[in-house]
């Protein structure tokens, strides 16, 4: 069981509230029909902060060690970087 | 200072309270090893996409035109919000509130509802307009990554009904929600991989 103390109604609140708002950007710049390696960058870095959110804060990773947020972090880095790299050798 | 072992040196007693503070992952470890193991799957996946989108980035821009933006934008706030649902749950079972609880959980589950019910909207459309796996590459990842997906939902739901039930029957306590915890886990994994399939298939391009 997980002993840490649990995170305040108001601050999962926040954290909702932000994760909304990153979707309506995303979906946005969908509508607006950006397309192009910076709107490609900036969709995967909201894509990270919106899942590292929801690791850190709606599943409680950032009250254990390292090692799991790193995890997460890392599979992020690992999964968009190869989306990144294999957008960029579409360009080509 | 440790009992001696059969090797002669002390052995330290392993502490269980150590094994179960702070630093440890919420819920049951078990779910963990299945949560790494799916994004793993669904790591792969994406990647596979990805590179076969390099290929063919002009048949996956415009078959990526037919897919409902709208569609899969409302159900990325369907997904957070049931997840806030279910944060709001395990935070209602840690102060000993398991009817608030089961309430918060049953919110998330008819979210859950919600999603799957437009997503097989989508599903429907595409197979109505004789577009299968078949059709070309986007959409046979279009179908399988999203259909993967789908069965999590549905697994998630399953057990998110298990835990209302026995939180309803006051099954958990503030000392006692492992359960609980365990299935937050994997719904939130739902979140957590929605929240890269959406744009990835749906928004760039």
């Amino acid at each position: 069981m997980h002993n840490s103390q649990p995170q305040t109604n108001l601050f999962s609140t926040i954290i909702w509230l932000l994760l909304i708002a990153l979707t309506i950007a995303t979906f946005s710049i969908g509508e607006v029909d950006l397309s192009g390696k910076n709107t490609m960058l900036m969709l995967l870095v909201i894509a990270m902060i919106k899942s590292q959110m929801v690791a850190n804060y709606f599943m409680g990773l950032h009250r254990t060690r390292l090692l799991w947020r790193g995890i997460m972090f890392g599979y992020f880095v690992i999964v968009g970087g190869s989306i990144a790299l294999a957008y960029l050798m579409g360009l080509k | 200072m440790g009992s001696p072992s059969i090797t002669g040196y002390p052995v330290k007693p392993l502490n269980m309270q150590q094994l179960n503070d702070k630093d440890d992952l919420p819920g049951d470890f078990a779910i963990w090893i299945f949560i790494f193991a799916e994004m793993l799957a669904f790591g792969v996946l994406f990647v596979a996409y990805a590179f076969t989108r390099a290929k063919n980035v002009e048949l996956f821009n415009e078959s990526q035109l037919t897919l409902s933006r709208t569609s899969g934008a409302i159900n990325t706030l369907v997904l957070i919000t049931s997840s806030y649902f279910v944060v709001r749950g395990v935070a209602a079972i840690k102060r000993g509130l398991s009817k608030q609880c089961a309430h918060w959980l049953t919110g998330a589950f008819l979210l859950g509802g919600v999603f799957a019910s437009i997503k097989l909207v989508e599903f429907n459309t595409k197979f109505a307009a004789d577009i299968t796996m078949s059709t070309n590459n986007f959409y046979m990842f279009y179908l399988s990554l999203t259909f993967f997906h789908f069965m999590h939902v549905l697994m998630g739901m399953a057990i998110l009904a298990c835990i209302i039930v026995k939180a309803r029957r006051g099954g958990y306590s503030p000392q006692d929600h492992t359960g609980v915890e365990t299935g937050a886990s994997f719904w939130h994994m739902v979140d957590f991989l929605w929240i890269i399939l959406f744009p990835l298939v749906y928004i760039i391009r």
